[in-house]
């Protein structure tokens, strides 16, 4: 269900930047499957989650310097870099199925 | 997320165990740590203290290394009348260390941080095998 909203709002959000603007998003999708049902749709998804990743792995940075300057335990970096692997490994993985699900709507014979 | 917090929980289990092992180095180290003067204590040993502590940020109950306590057991004691540390009968004090005592706190020192690493990387790949669910 979540699959296949994002693949609709995937295919709505590319539909608006390929025709930047001249195409308008389907009102259908937008209401069925988008913000109008409190749910957030693709670009500002993909935004969120690279948001917070980003956070993630900055945090992974800062504790690594921290050890090198000497100031922070090992231990501190090994949890904030499986903390960031994980956010990242997650986002590469929603990415991926998120691009397939648009490939498979593109092939889509209309 | 519950794997999450299970690793931040299993880090504070390997920080206070790093702490534990800290203060049997110092325990070992010190095991010959004569007085300065006759009458002087010579070095007593620490025993560390462990804490249950609620974390409210992580909503779990981690541990924490508490107060080093020092052992109040009798010091020992050696002959060595050349020592500038000997009373009148010739007796030097000695640190209550016993470094078989000091050994086998080690080991288990080493056997509690290997548990709580065991902990992380099972957790990490419970994460892994979870994420993989997307991947086909």
């Amino acid at each position: 269900m979540t699959t296949s909203s994002f693949a609709a709002g995937a295919y709505a959000s590319m539909q608006g930047i390929g025709a930047s603007g001249l195409l308008k998003k389907p009102a259908g999708i937008a209401g069925a499957g988008g913000a109008a049902a409190g749910m957030p749709d693709f670009s500002s998804l993909v935004g969120k989650a690279l948001e917070s990743t980003a956070q993630t792995a900055r945090a992974a940075d800062v504790q690594a310097a921290n050890v090198a300057a000497g100031r922070s335990d090992i231990v501190d970096v090994v949890t904030a870099v499986a903390e960031s692997e994980a956010a990242i490994e997650t986002l590469v993985a929603v990415r991926d199925r998120v691009i397939a699900a648009y490939e498979e709507i593109m092939r889509m014979p209309v | 997320m519950d794997l999450l917090k299970s690793i931040a929980v299993a880090a504070s289990g390997l920080r206070s165990q790093a702490g534990r092992m800290r203060v049997i180095a110092e325990n070992l180290a010190n095991a010959d740590s004569t007085p300065e003067r006759a009458g002087a204590e010579p070095y007593r040993r620490k025993i560390v203290t462990f804490q249950g502590k609620l974390d409210r940020e992580l909503d779990a109950q981690v541990v924490e290394l508490g107060r080093v306590e020092r052992d109040r057991s009798a010091f020992r004691s050696k002959h060595d009348p050349g020592h500038p540390a000997a009373d009148a009968t010739g007796q030097v004090r000695m640190p209550n260390v016993n470094s078989l005592i000091e050994s086998m706190d080690m080991r288990e020192a080493q056997r509690s941080y290997e548990a709580n690493l065991n902990v992380i990387s099972s957790t990490r790949r419970m994460l892994q095998r979870t994420i993989d669910i997307l991947r086909v």
